[in-house]
């Protein structure tokens, strides 16, 4: 599903967060993305979603090339893709359930059908007696469930997440690493960046460690 | 075809959202809009009053023809049946015992009149043609003068051109300034858009990195830029209510002055429609111009 041959990305400035990586990610599987920070994770998964480009190699996604994506085209690449912030990056301007209609509305959804959607998203990470707060006013577990399903009320068959339990304590970790489990479960591949070892040893799946722009495969 | 107006509902919907948001920005951009719209507007309606006075009064050109004094009764005749040819509109025979009398009424002039030993005026005719270019009715004076009987002839058009000449320039100014004025209400719009879009830097950001396009996202500025453009109408609209209400009464004063009735004339339904089309579309222009500049400002600093 996602392909990378000889992707190096280097930054204005020199800085080289990638250097002739290659790998490639089956559909359905479970992939964690491990390596202290600044050791390229955001990089590749930026690369994925094209939010970054590469500077040289090839990054494909369901066999396009997404590096070369027009910029017209980018969008839909992105609507078969779920994105998962450490920083959330909710709209505090409008509640919970239309932060998670924010992916319907822009592809163009029947605004009952949305609603009935957006509800069931809610439903299944465990905020439908808040579908009316301001976002604000959740805590940050609360926020990052209503990050993960913002992204995933769209039905992608593919989840990136950067950092999802970075900023929360292990009780609500372990939430929503067993959140992810389950959809991994009905088939969604999920590439998780994270340097939490407990979360990876309890969920188990694939393990890639980046070390200075190398990928190295750690053995489960 | 529905997904595409269902966009258009919803981009529609978050525009009036944003500008319910910003009362007050909103309100002070459509005064900025209205007070410059209603320079032009008020001018043309002030020149369309003057220039539909200008045609009520006898400003159409007039030709004097002054008999001579020992001009036949043939003469006179021939002359007479000169003047009812189709292309005089109206003439009218002034004998010189009326003109004495309307020259002793005239102020200041009855001592002059009464101080006279006989009438020393001739008897005349007022032409109207029905041309009014220049060169018309110096041909026609000419032709009037060279018949037997008639001692001088006198074109009496400079007034009516010079008005005439007055409220074309009056109308080029109302051109040039509309124009001007045009281009600073896009540049309004342009910066209100502008301040819109950097309000709603996160917003645009995450719609981006869900998959909405440039089309989705410039949309509903696009509506925002149109729907400010109209309320600047709605309040150039207001200016010139305001304005007439206010002048209503000096003008019909004047007018009563110069024995006239100057009724100051509102806007039609049409001149109104025409003038919120105008500035919706130069509302959404000025939103076009600045939406893609501020989006790439907004793409870059991340």
């Amino acid at each position: 599903m996602i392909g990378f041959s000889q992707v190096t990305k280097r930054y204005p400035g020199g800085h080289e967060a990638l250097s002739g990586v290659n790998l490639a990610i089956e559909q359905g599987e479970l992939v964690f993305l491990t390596g202290h920070s600044g050791a390229g994770k955001s990089t590749l998964l930026k690369l994925i979603a094209a939010i970054e480009r590469p500077t040289s190699g090839i990054v494909s996604v369901n066999g396009q090339n997404v590096g070369r994506l027009s910029r017209r085209a980018v969008p839909y690449l992105r609507r078969n893709i779920g994105l998962v912030f450490q920083d959330h990056k909710l709209l505090f301007d409008r509640n919970v359930i239309e932060n998670v209609l924010l992916p319907l509305d822009i592809a163009g959804f029947d605004r009952r059908e949305a609603l009935k959607r957006a509800r069931a998203v809610i439903d299944k990470v465990g905020l439908l007696q808040r579908e009316k707060a301001n976002p604000i006013a959740l805590s940050g577990g609360e926020q990052q469930r209503l990050c993960i399903a913002r992204a995933l009320v769209s039905r992608p068959a593919l989840l990136l997440a950067d950092e999802p339990t970075g900023n929360l304590d292990a009780g609500y970790a372990a939430d929503i690493m067993a959140m992810f489990r389950d959809f991994n479960q009905v088939g969604t591949t999920l590439v998780i960046a994270t340097h939490d070892d407990r979360a990876i040893a309890a969920l188990g799946g694939r393990t890639l460690r980046l070390d200075h722009g190398k990928v190295e495969e750690i053995p489960s | 075809m529905i997904g595409w107006l269902r966009h258009q509902k919803h981009a529609f919907a978050a525009a009036l959202r944003r500008l319910r948001a910003q009362p007050v920005a909103s309100l002070f951009a459509a005064l900025a809009m209205g007070v410059s719209i209603s320079l032009p507007w008020g001018l043309y309606l002030g020149l369309e009053t003057l220039g539909r006075l200008a045609g009520e009064l006898p400003a159409r050109a007039e030709i004097s023809a002054f008999l001579a004094a020992d001009a036949s009764t043939e003469q006179r005749r021939a002359l007479e049946a000169r003047l009812r040819q189709a292309d005089i509109a109206e003439a009218r025979y002034v004998p010189k015992e009326e003109a004495l009398a309307s020259l002793s009424t005239a102020n200041g002039l009855a001592d002059v009149a009464a101080g006279l030993p006989d009438n020393p005026l001739p008897d005349a005719w007022v032409i109207r043609p029905r041309a009014d270019a220049r060169d018309a009715l110096v041909g026609l004076a000419e032709e009037v003068g060279r018949l037997p009987g008639v001692a001088e002839t006198h074109v009496d058009s400079e007034w009516a051109e010079r008005l005439q000449a007055g409220l074309a320039l009056g109308h080029t100014v109302v051109v040039v300034l509309a124009s001007l004025f045009g281009i600073a209400l896009i540049a309004i719009s342009g910066n209100v858009i502008r301040a819109q879009v950097l309000a709603r830097r996160d917003e645009i950001q995450v719609s981006r990195l869900i998959g909405a396009t440039d089309r989705h996202i410039r949309r509903p500025f696009l509506y925002l830029g149109a729907l400010q453009g109209l309320l600047g109408g709605l309040a150039a609209g207001g200016v010139l209510a305001v304005a007439g209400a206010l002048l209503r009464a000096p003008v019909e004063r004047l007018g009563m002055l110069y024995g006239s009735h100057f009724p100051l004339r509102p806007p039609s339904a049409l001149e109104i429609g025409v003038v919120l089309g105008l500035t919706a579309l130069f509302g959404w222009l000025g939103a076009l111009f600045s939406v893609s500049r501020t989006l790439r400002l907004v793409e870059t600093a991340k």
